[in-house]
């Protein structure tokens, strides 16, 4: 293993101007839950760590003008402790519930998540749902760019070596229903096969007036499923419906994705897992 | 309740290694740092079949700070090792049979050298045909990975004539039944370290469940006297059966052979991924028959487990496959056949059962489908046939003693016909099918049909102070306790106050391997032997100080009184100097050797086991039937274990067997060249953990010290087929291929029916 100097700058100013500098010999650590397997297995190949875990411009959760802006050092420990989460962004909390262990929510980071752009990563379904943009800086720049952007490739991020993610900055939701499952080969700590999140709103006559939609760890990189807001919106979710409706995302996704392997038990998983999340809107 | 006539067994005393463990004091082999010791590395083949043309360590050597480059040639004995056939060279020597065969070794002055080092190191292959599975093996024409060839070893249980007795048979069941390898995953990685002491001994820390064995793996791989060489077992963290094979102890034997400095080796979890014995995946064609009221007529096997490139364990899981072919039922025609082959795979060898797991799978299936077709409960069926005092099993053995399956049953039925009438008929959700299964087990204790004793001895030193010293391993299951237990019974002392010198080859006698489920049964009885012939010359010194009759005289206190009289006694160390002044002994060995009787070569006949453990566990099952997700909520586990010598302890052993059963039934798979680490290898975590209702059923085995027999493997082995019975309960569809993952729940979800939005 090569020797990497560890850099540990006092604010994001200090960070995004050492960015600038050596951002292309640089890797950023923030939680170190997925880094740290590349640290020690050799295949990070970089100069300097970058650690930004301690700095106060990237936590704190809040709803304010922009909207429910959640800091990219939060860590899933917080979202999944948060009430401001619980009130305004269900799926994302109940994310945290199922999100790998305690040690490892304790220091993992959503922006992190983010980051790292696995297929996989838990907290995109939730995000997409709430239509999340990620603010990302560089020394001369901030922009805000939706989370289904955040990866070109499946472990490829957007990102430039010298930009940040600072917060990301969701669409608040209340009093509907909202939901994230996933399936994994154990109860805990299992990379997801399957994810999903959804926001759905009935209105009085008990049709579905609002559904935000995401599936998750099935195509490279995240898509918000808006197929799944046209063909529901408007009816009243029966069980046939709503299974029909399980059919056509596991169509998309095999649109997306082409058939592999893994279809076979995705393929009806998929439509399964829609079922089990969107039951409780049957009415 | 009638009061225990015993003052140590059965009691929750103290465990000897929790302060250690809980405290972090314990010292594990990888936490053993040796003041300037340095580092050891494998250069591993990477190849499946391969000739070794030729080896070349020159730009290795060049390397600053590699001491030393070994290959075979440096080896001094013999390079071959096994404890039942000698197949496995410790540096592969002329070809090599699996990605994971060690060709050379690096000594280093640390491990980024010695990782370089290997890097350097220039190995010229041709390669072979490689064999990956056992119909590759066994075809015409394979190469042969071994001079005697691909088929290591058959075992053929005959009794009886089957094909007759089918014929008359009104239910016959016929299927075939998959497992996988799995991996032990044991959490203290393998590693040791060792040094050279002043008298030239090569002092070697092991991670291992059987420091005897090792010593004379090392002995006879250096060419050196016994005295030479000298293992000490460092606090182990598990083993389930991967560490009676040698991990790094011979490599620090030969290290320390020829460089005279300390040295150590920690395997990372890629390398014990990649290098240590796995559970051997069985193929099992399992035939039964029974008569219409469901009696098991006729049983016929023919099973096959995959050995990989070496022996191991091999023979005994194939042995104790077919052995136990039959389940805990007696049937009277039995035509069981149970072959062990070599491939290119990682070898194979002990885990927790020795292919009796894989076998009960099998039988349990059975007797569940016949049970269904016949209209019989699945319960009734196992009452019908359960082995009982006098029946004879399929070696032609008469069980005489302690045969506890029938009371492992009555203890399960309230918990199953109460489950039966409501539990599996609340309703949850909609998606969700509930399912109880049950699985029933026997276990032969101890190794099988050949000599496998223990010894132990006991010494008193003068101030009366009783030590023990014993090589039984205790790899977290308890046995220092437990024999602590048993000898301070014989004496009427406290367990605590047996001072315990344990798993040292200099100062202990052999106990055999922590294995096959016979550390309780045979060196409990032994140390019992010791300790008694110790107590009987302390009585006879007691009877001269006291004048009595050894009939009225008591163990009390560290003292020898007469009965119920404290005034009238004489203390240990008193009795110890008298002992000693008179020319006596202090020192007392003790011995044990169940009775078997070897297999006849052609039928299988003889007496396998003395004893056998039974168990019977109801499994609770909820199977979602939209996604294939299965979640274990209740395991009811009865095991006769003869005696539980500390309940809390059998209880552990039951827990962590269900624990292992869980992820044997639904997460474990382990794929040669593909799983790597933990990281895409699933064991259950606590979330995965059903709520466990342990009940211990204590059938006296007249042979076992205080009557107890073991529990270490049979906790696993009923658990996986519970939950598959179970599952099957559930969905109405039967799953023949383990594990019961996702992607097959969910086909049987499919295919049964219930996979729709109702």
């Amino acid at each position: 293993m090569a020797e990497i100097e560890y850099v540990r700058p006092v604010n994001l100013k200090d960070a995004l101007n050492f960015l600038w500098n050596h951002g292309e010999d640089t890797k950023i650590i923030a939680g170190g839950t997925d880094v740290m397997i590349d640290v020690r297995s050799g295949a990070l190949d970089k100069k300097y760590l970058l650690d930004i875990s301690r700095m106060d411009e990237l936590k704190g959760i809040e709803l304010n003008d922009q909207g429910l802006c959640v800091g990219a050092g939060v860590t899933l420990s917080e979202i999944y402790s948060s009430d401001l989460l619980e009130s305004n962004a269900l799926a994302l909390k109940k994310t945290a519930y199922n999100f790998a262990g305690k040690q490892i929510r304790n220091m993992a980071t959503i922006g992190g998540n983010v980051a790292n752009s696995s297929p996989c990563g838990d907290t995109l379904p939730a995000l997409s749902v709430h239509r999340a943009k990620a603010l990302v800086a560089d020394k001369k720049s901030t922009r805000l760019v939706p989370v289904e952007e955040m990866a070109t490739h499946a472990y490829i991020s957007s990102l430039s070596p010298k930009q940040i993610i600072i917060k990301f900055i969701l669409t608040p939701y209340q009093d509907g229903f909202a939901d994230f499952q996933k399936i994994g080969r154990r109860r805990e700590l299992a990379v997801s096969r399957i994810s999903m999140a959804v926001f759905a709103k009935k209105d009085k006559e008990g049709r579905i007036a609002f559904l935000k939609f995401a599936l998750g760890a099935c195509t490279p990189v995240p898509h918000n499923m808006e197929l799944m807001e046209k063909f529901l919106t408007g009816k009243t979710p029966t069980r046939e419906l709503i299974w029909e409706a399980g059919g056509l995302l596991a169509q998309k996704m095999i649109e997306i994705t082409g058939r592999r392997s893994s279809t076979i038990y995705k393929e009806p998983a998929i439509q399964g897992l829609f079922m089990r999340m969107l039951y409780p809107v049957v009415k | 309740m009638i009061k225990s006539q015993y003052k140590s067994i059965g009691k929750n005393i103290q465990r000897r290694d929790v302060s250690g463990k809980i405290k972090g004091d314990s010292q594990f082999c990888a936490d053993i740092e040796l003041k300037d010791s340095i580092s050891l590395k494998v250069l591993r083949s990477g190849r499946h079949h391969a000739v070794i043309e030729n080896i070349d360590v020159a730009e290795a050597m060049k390397i600053p700070g590699v001491l030393k480059v070994f290959t075979a040639r440096d080896i001094p004995g013999e390079n071959l090792m096994g404890i039942i056939n000698r197949d496995q060279p410790l540096l592969a020597h002329g070809k090599v049979r699996s990605k994971a065969d060690p060709v050379a070794l690096v000594a280093a002055l640390t491990d980024d050298i010695a990782l370089k080092a290997l890097k350097a190191v220039d190995v010229t292959y041709t390669d072979l045909v490689p064999l990956l599975d056992i119909e590759d093996a066994l075809a015409e024409n394979a190469p042969k990975i071994h001079e005697k060839g691909n088929t290591l070893f058959t075992r053929r249980i005959i009794k009886g004539d089957a094909k007759t007795a089918f014929e008359d048979c009104h239910s016959i069941v016929e299927k075939q039944y998959k497992t996988l390898a799995i991996e032990h995953n044991y959490i203290e990685p393998d590693a040791g370290a060792g040094f050279v002491d002043e008298d030239g001994t090569l002092v070697i820390y092991a991670s291992t469940q059987n420091p005897h064995y090792d010593h004379q793996e090392v002995v006879n791989m250096l060419g050196v006297e016994e005295s030479r060489v000298r293992i000490i077992q460092a606090v182990t963290g598990g083993g389930f059966g991967s560490k009676l094979d040698l991990n790094v102890q011979g490599f620090i034997g030969l290290a320390l052979y020829h460089l005279k400095r300390p040295v150590r080796y920690i395997y990372t979890r890629e390398e014990s991924y990649l290098a240590t014995a796995k559970r051997h995946p069985f193929i099992i064609d399992m035939k039964t028959g029974t008569d219409k009221n469901g009696k098991l007529i006729a049983i016929k096997m023919r099973a096959c487990c995959n050995t990989g490139a070496y022996g191991s364990y091999g023979i005994a899981v194939a042995t104790r496959a077919a052995v136990h072919g039959t389940g805990p039922y007696q049937i009277e025609h039995v035509d069981l056949e149970c072959s062990c082959v070599y491939t290119n795979l990682t070898f194979c060898g002990a885990m927790r059962g020795f292919g009796t797991p894989q076998a009960a799978f099998a039988h349990e299936s059975q007797i569940d489908i016949h049970a269904q077709k016949l209209g019989i409960d699945p319960l009734e069926i196992r009452i019908i046939n359960g082995l009982k005092k006098g029946s004879i099993n399929g070696t032609g053995q008469k069980l005489t003693d302690s045969v506890g399956f029938h009371d492992c049953l009555k203890s399960v039925k309230p918990y199953y016909e109460k489950a039966s009438k409501d539990w599996v008929k609340q309703k949850t959700s909609p998606f969700i099918k509930r399912g109880i299964g049950l699985g029933g087990m026997w276990y032969g204790i101890g190794n099988t049909g050949v000599q496998n004793p223990s010894t132990a001895r006991i010494e008193i030193d003068l101030k009366g102070r009783v030590t023990l010293f014993t090589g039984c391993a205790d790899i977290g299951q308890g046995s220092t306790t437990i024999l602590s237990q048993i000898a301070a019974e014989v004496l009427g002392i406290l367990p605590e106050q047996v001072r315990m010198v344990v798993g040292d080859t200099k100062l202990t006698a052999n106990a055999g391997a922590t294995s096959a489920s016979r550390q309780t049964y045979i060196s409990g009885n032994a140390v019992k032997d010791a300790a008694e012939k110790l107590a009987s010359v302390l009585l006879t010194a007691g009877v001269n100080k006291l004048k009595v009759s050894k009939s009225m005289l008591e163990f009390k206190d560290h003292c020898i009184r007469v009965s119920g009289n404290p005034n009238k006694s004489v203390d240990f160390a008193w009795l110890a100097q008298r002992i000693h002044a008179k020319g006596g002994s202090l020192s007392w060995q003790g011995y044990f050797d169940p009775e078997t009787i070897p297999f006849d070569p052609e039928t299988g006949q003889g007496t396998p086991y003395s004893t056998y453990a039974f168990a019977c566990q109801l499994a609770f099952v909820e199977a979602d039937v939209l996604t294939g997700e299965v979640n274990v909520k209740k395991i009811v586990a009865a095991h006769d274990v003869g005696k539980a010598v500390h309940p809390e302890n059998v209880i552990g052993q039951i827990c962590g067997g269900i624990a292992m059963g869980v992820g044997f039934a639904l997460m474990e798979e382990f794929e040669f060249g593909k799983t790597e680490s933990m990281k895409d290898y699933h064991i259950p975590t606590c979330a995965d953990m059903p709520e466990v209702i342990p009940i211990i059923v204590e059938s006296d085995e007249p042979t076992g010290p205080f009557g107890a027999k073991g529990v270490g493997e049979p906790a696993l082995i009923p658990t996986a087929p519970a939950i598959l019975n179970a599952l099957n309960n559930a969905l109405g569809k039967r799953i023949y291929n383990l594990p019961a993952n996702l992607e097959r729940v969910l086909k049987a979800s499919i295919e049964s029916g219930h996979f729709s939005p109702k």
